[in-house]
């Protein structure tokens, strides 16, 4: 095959064409060039597993309604970002308890490690989000997180009439979980489910800076015993627990 | 003296109608492919606790065996294995096809396949899927180039045969790496993964290679000498007892665990004990050994080719082991505690593969088919008379 002098001077044009265009595809993609986060802050949550009711959904109706979050219908594909989980201690010894699971935003998250793409990110204050533009839908994510914390959005979903405008449907085919209502966050509020529990629930959620040690969480992960899920792992979740 | 390299005829109407019948599979596959893109990998088994599921049983034990299909070229040129010399190029070629069908599979089942071009241009070097782009990307290449070497320039094939041995094991360590650097998962997490799965390619490559090969020469009418099948054989008897080997070797040392008492005690009693034990052990160890070994069996055709056949089925179970059984164990969060939720923690977690699955599957493997026939009409891959070299003896027999 033989190519003549204008086939290969427009072959050449394309791709010229296509390098400059490519980094700044590049920049509207990147996430950390259009964040606001400060890296001196690191977000948290603590859970005090004695005052959360089994009975009380506020935390996860709270999510679902502020983020968007529709039901399937099926127990195996239902996304949750937050969900309630019992316990029942095998021996009997420890009183049953009733806590809410959500991603624990780790220091060391294998989400991120394994995601091919950079879909999945850590923010500058600490906050593991997913750029849903960028998720091929390869779910090693999913594979590589001990909570449990990431759904897979398996059909197209519903969008409820009351929708929030402030935060995007994901399309059907990308991995999406708990963002801490990251758009609360940076309007300087907190997250839903922390909001529902005070007001609705046993106030048993409490969200701040856990690198300002004078902040209210600061000081109460300092003063009562907490764990932390999985802590062997060597992640470093951010979501303390109390009473367990 | 070695014979010399000749495409087959393939004008037959046999020919043709097994090329007809890969491509009636792939059509299929193609319109699974469609069918999942449109409606979501809804319509598919997989949920939010199994998310990997048929079609990555199928990409995967493909891309082990496409590894493994190169282990006659490297058994000729680095380990100078002489009687295998003449299937260097058929070798070269199968493992091209395989990873061709194998990727395509893996490629079109993720949740956003019209994204592809992103895992090319950002790359995270942490991901081990971003450094398998790579290896199954060189791989192609280096076998590319073995190929054209053999064909065209023999000076180069010693180096890079050896090139494409090298990075065959360390593609397939990276395969298994994929899940073996999982640690929230118990089933997955283990320094020996990898190395389960390139004994597991030299098992299914040897055996996958033996059928093609001894299939070939029998429906061209071409002749194959025996004792080449039974160095095979041999090859294959090696390469089984060390997957039994590492097998052994996972299991005492997790089993010496308490920490993996729970989990290794449900692999062996649970709902995937039934696959673990005759799918695992049966079909990746003790069947093929049984008919190998055996002094009548292990030295006819037919039974070399019924231990590869049960080998190769043997591949596709232990992949399915090690995803779907590593995917349905329970995640302990709070250890003491029993738990349950509306996400369904706390309990073994449920999954029915669905027909789309399987045809986006076999659609790969029709890929693989199309291509091999194709392949060894139009290029001169195989010999025209497949002898073993004068005064070449097999060391030992059943």
């Amino acid at each position: 095959m033989t190519m003549d002098r204008r086939s290969v001077l427009g072959l050449g044009g394309v791709l010229a064409a296509g390098l400059v265009l490519a980094p700044g595809m590049r920049l509207v993609a990147a996430p950390e060039n259009v964040t606001e986060a400060s890296d001196k802050r690191r977000w948290g949550m603590l859970i005090d597993t004695t005052h959360c009711d089994a009975a009380c959904t506020a935390c996860t109706q709270a999510c679902r309604t502020e983020n968007n979050v529709s039901i399937v219908g099926d127990p195996q594909r239902d996304i949750h970002w937050i969900r309630k989980v019992d316990l029942h201690d095998k021996d009997g010894r420890k009183p049953d308890r009733s806590l809410p699971v959500l991603c624990n935003h780790c220091e060391h998250p294998p989400c991120v490690h394994v995601c091919p793409t950079e879909a999945s990110f850590i923010r500058k204050d600490g906050i593991v989000l997913v750029d849903m533009h960028r998720c091929i839908g390869c779910r090693y994510c999913m594979i590589a997180c001990p909570y449990k914390a990431r759904s897979l959005v398996y059909s197209k979903p519903k969008v409820p009439p009351d929708a929030n405008t402030r935060v995007p449907i994901r399309a059907k085919g990308v991995v999406e979980k708990c963002t801490f209502c990251v758009h609360r966050i940076d309007d300087g509020g907190e997250p839903a489910c922390v909001e529902a529990c005070r007001k609705d629930g046993g106030g048993s959620m409490l969200f701040g800076d856990i690198n300002d040690p004078n902040s209210e969480i600061s000081k109460r992960i300092r003063e009562v015993s907490t764990t932390t899920i999985r802590a062997d792992l060597g992640l470093k979740p951010r979501v303390h627990y109390q009473g367990i | 003296m070695l014979s010399e390299f000749s495409a087959i005829e393939g004008r037959s109407p046999r020919y043709w109608m097994l090329v007809g019948l890969f491509a009636l599979v792939l059509a299929v596959g193609m319109g699974a492919f469609l069918a999942i893109e449109v409606y979501g990998h809804g319509i598919t088994g997989m949920n939010n606790q199994v998310v990997w599921g048929m079609p990555h049983v199928f990409a995967i034990s493909l891309l082990v065996m496409a590894s493994g299909a190169l282990n006659l070229g490297s058994m000729s040129t680095v380990f100078a294995t002489v009687q295998f010399k003449q299937f260097t190029r058929f070798s070269a070629f199968l493992a091209i096809v395989l990873l061709v069908g194998g990727l395509t599979v893996l490629l079109l089942d993720l949740g956003r396949p019209d994204r592809l071009l992103l895992p090319m241009l950002h790359m995270n070097f942490r991901s081990m899927f971003t450094w398998n782009v790579f290896l199954y990307s060189g791989f192609l290449v280096l076998c590319l180039l073995y190929l054209w070497s053999m064909f065209s320039y023999k000076q180069f094939t010693k180096v890079v045969g050896s090139a494409a041995f090298a990075w065959r094991v360390i593609l397939t360590t990276g395969t298994g790496s994929i899940f073996g650097v999982i640690q929230a998962r118990d089933v997955f997490h283990s320094a020996i993964t990898g190395p389960m799965f390139v004994a597991v390619s030299l098992t299914s490559g040897t055996a996958l290679s033996t059928i093609l090969l001894v299939s070939t020469y029998r429906r061209t009418g071409r002749h194959m000498d025996e004792k080449l099948v039974f160095g095979l054989r041999n090859a294959l008897i090696f390469f089984t007892l060390l997957v039994g080997y590492l097998f052994v070797v996972e299991k005492f040392t997790k089993m010496y665990s308490p920490a993996f008492y729970d989990v290794e005690l449900w692999l062996f009693t649970g709902p995937w004990a039934k696959l673990y034990w005759f799918g695992v052990w049966g079909c990746c160890v003790i069947f093929p050994l049984m008919i190998l070994f055996n002094g009548r069996w292990g030295n006819t055709v037919h039974g070399v080719m019924a231990a590869s056949g049960i080998t190769v089925v043997g591949v596709f179970a232990f992949v399915a082991h090690v995803l779907l059984a590593g995917q349905s164990f329970p995640f302990d969060m709070f250890p003491g505690y029993q738990l349950s939720s509306v996400f369904l923690d706390g309990v073994d977690a449920v999954y029915t593969p669905a027909l789309v699955e399987f045809a986006l599957g076999f659609g790969g493997i029709a890929l693989s088919g199309i291509l091999f026939l194709l392949g060894i009409k139009f290029f001169r891959l195989l010999p025209g008379r497949a002898v073993a070299p004068k005064g070449w003896e097999l060391p030992w027999s059943p």
